[in-house]
């Protein structure tokens, strides 16, 4: 009865109910989360979208929205029920208005990120959220869990390019809040409260948002540094002399570099002998060219670097890019590993890997730590792959113990155990632990506020 | 041998979207990232291996362009060539020009060995080389995917249509350098900054006294046209059903 309904709201292009074409959009890439459901929708408008949810809420189905399914803790993954309606933005991918001299444009949820700075960049400006899955990840799920990425040292996570939001709530009312303005103190600024809700405060279908000038020339350099921390003071040096000119500070270790230079095709060793880290820097130089290249030279001297590449066109900015880029995907190849996505103050980085590693191959031996991460603004990827021959599944098990660990470290340093990635269906019970019962109330006073009848993406999140 | 010349043009990036200039006269070069022709940088990487073997003494650097090339000629020197020579010319020089030109500093310098990228990305001539082995009176080898040098013979591979051709050639010679050949290394900043001190010569190309050859005038400079969307068709009537529409059948 709902499903016809369903059907009839959406039209003959907008639902799946082929198992096998439902398969896809059940588990997350990285295999860790598999749900089922009976029917994906994929409204066009966000009529259809308001329309499926006051089908779904009359008839007490919950809903789970989803955009380009490129998450990593489960949040867009129905439960194993079966029950649960998956919305699938996908379809609602058109760009409504690009505004240059407003510097802002207003797009779909289903807009795919790279399709966004690419129509951005197509009238000279520059829309700044960039990560690893920018080719399959949509807008919508980019709001919905905050996301981070490389460019967060100088523009700001997903939510500071956000200008206003239409959201379709709970009971099936559409919010229009796509105001293009900068200055705007008239309330509530409810367009924050979905922003990282991952849904299950109501489904976002469109969102204007912030644009700015396209920077200079970018300039990239690999730099060979000693431990963590010289990361860190030189993060601090070139950011006080170079200023907004920083657009991306990555750190990679020498393992990390090894499995990408082992496992990757296509790649090459930047310098001829090992470095125990690396940071990948990228700047932009509208003027500063021969500045940027000084105040470098000035590191190595002081001693904070010890060597310098500088790509020398955008052929070796490619390369050194996809180094870091390809972490992930080398891990895998290096067997099973667990992953903490985490922050803390970007002065404390250095500190806290190497009391995470220390405390990690105490209670892990043989564990392989692989940290990274955009030091720049405090975020670390501190992953940990399974012991070279050590059994993968019994690794696995270990995950709620080794997030423990590494969370109370980082809870030490006054960090977060969630940086980027979100909660998901993941961490709910790190949140429980982690967040003080004071801002838990808040978050479930907002919740019941929003769903009294918890329709929207339940079992996320809270 | 003592010395390798070898051509390095300025560019615009291969990656950066080319746009025809607001005035329909070029393309715009204004504020868009310029880089070695990546041929060219082959070209250098390979003379510099030559002189790391031992195989020859010097290697220079030459560019023919506007006064920003010098960019160009400091990257080669950060890379390791000895020095730079830098022809200057606001104006675009065409392919028989600017193999007069190279001809006027082979003579010059007496180099065994010019070592030219097989083309320029931005023209996509590939006729510099072969021009200037012509009025040189020299062999040539184009398109080399390998090259072996032994006293004054050059042992060549070339990439050519129906495969892979080695040919034998006397040296002094012109060779160009296709995609394969090598890969460049990478500048580090320390080699960077001695390259601000290593020797650039300037020459505005009026000085040399070569003929400009002006064989041909760019007529118009025009986009590609914008392809249409596609449509997918169900099956082979629906396509001959399209196709129909449009009137092409």
């Amino acid at each position: 009865m709902l499903l016809d309904q369903l059907k009839t709201i959406v039209g003959d292009k907008g639902w799946v109910t082929d198992p096998e074409a439902l398969e896809p959009f059940l588990s997350e890439w990285r295999d860790s989360f598999h749900g089922r459901a009976a029917i994906v929708v994929m409204p066009g408008s966000s009529g259809e979208v308001a329309a499926v949810v006051r089908a779904c809420a009359a008839s007490g189905t919950s809903i789970v929205p989803q955009g380009g399914n490129t998450g990593l803790c489960g949040g867009a993954i129905p439960d194993a029920t079966g029950t649960q309606v998956l919305l699938s933005l996908s379809r609602m991918n058109r760009i409504r208005a690009l505004s240059p001299a407003d510097y802002s444009m207003v797009v779909e949820a289903g807009c795919v990120l790279a399709d966004v700075q690419a129509a951005a960049a197509e009238v000279d400006r520059l829309f700044p959220l960039s990560l690893a899955a920018e080719g399959s990840c949509q807008i919508g799920g980019n709001l919905s869990t905050n996301a981070g990425g490389t460019n967060v040292v100088r523009y700001g996570t997903a939510r500071e390019q956000v200008l206003g939001l239409e959201v379709v709530l709970a009971n099936g009312d559409i919010w229009d809040g796509l105001r293009t303005l900068r200055k705007d103190t008239s309330g509530y600024d409810i367009r924050q409260l979905f922003i990282g809700a991952e849904g299950t405060l109501g489904i976002i279908t469109a969102a204007s948002l912030r644009l700015f000038p396209r920077p200079g020339t970018l300039q990239t350099a690999l730099v060979a540094v000693r431990d963590p921390q010289a990361a860190v003071d030189l993060f601090a040096v070139l950011r006080g002399r170079l200023s907004d000119q920083v657009q991306a500070f990555e750190l990679i270790s020498d393992r990390a570099m090894r499995y990408v230079l082992k496992h990757i095709p296509d790649t090459r060793c930047v310098f001829a002998e090992a470095s125990p880290w690396y940071v990948l820097l990228e700047f932009s130089t509208s003027a500063a060219g021969e500045a940027v290249e000084h105040e470098l030279l000035q590191v190595i001297e002081s001693g904070l670097a010890q060597d310098v590449v500088l790509a020398k066109n955008s052929r070796e900015q490619q390369q050194m890019w996809r180094i870091r880029h390809s972490i992930s995907e080398a891990q895998k190849r290096e067997g099973a590993s667990l992953k903490h996505d985490v922050s803390v103050p970007v002065g404390a980085v250095g500190e806290f890997i190497v009391a995470a590693e220390k405390a990690i191959l105490q209670t892990f031996p043989g564990a392989r730590v692989v940290a990274f991460g955009h030091v720049g603004d405090g975020n670390v990827h501190f992953n940990v792959s399974q012991a070279k021959s050590a059994d993968a599944s019994h690794f696995l098990q270990q995950r709620d113990a080794m997030a423990s660990l590494v969370y109370d470290i980082v809870a030490k340093f006054g960090g977060s155990f969630s940086a980027e990635h979100g909660i998901g269906a993941l961490k709910r019970d790190a949140l429980r632990e982690y967040r003080s019962e004071t801002e838990i109330a808040v978050m479930r006073a907002v919740k019941k506020a929003l769903d009294p009848h918890n329709v929207m993406n339940p079992g996320k999140v809270l | 041998m003592e010395k390798i010349l070898v051509g390095l043009k300025r560019v615009v990036d291969y990656n950066v979207r080319v746009r025809v200039r607001s005035d329909g006269n070029g393309i715009e070069t204004d504020g868009v990232k310029m880089s070695i022709n990546p041929f060219d940088e082959i070209a250098l990487e390979e003379a510099l291996r030559i002189k790391e073997r031992g195989e020859a003494s010097e290697v220079i650097v030459v560019s023919i362009g506007p006064s920003e090339a010098q960019q160009q000629l400091r990257t080669g020197l950060a890379m390791g060539a000895d020095r730079a020579i830098l022809i200057e010319s606001a104006e675009p020089v065409d392919p028989l020009s600017g193999a007069r030109v190279f001809l006027e500093l082979v003579n010059r310098e007496q180099p065994g060995l010019v070592l030219l990228g097989k083309q320029a990305i931005d023209n996509d001539n590939n006729q510099a080389g072969q021009m200037l082995a012509a009025i040189w009176g020299c062999p040539q080898a184009t398109f080399a995917s390998k090259i072996d040098i032994q006293g004054s013979t050059a042992t060549v591979t070339r990439e050519v249509d129906i495969g892979l051709e080695t040919i034998e050639i006397e040296l002094p010679a012109v060779i160009t350098t296709d995609l394969r050949l090598n890969e460049p290394r990478y500048v580090k900043l320390p080699d960077i900054m001695k390259a601000k001190k290593k020797p650039l010569d300037i020459t505005p190309i009026a000085d040399l006294g070569v003929e400009m050859a002006s064989a041909y005038t760019n007529v118009a400079f025009d986009p590609p046209e914008q392809r249409t969307k596609g449509v997918m068709v169900q099956d082979v009537a629906g396509l001959v059903d399209a196709l129909k529409d449009k009137g092409l059948i």
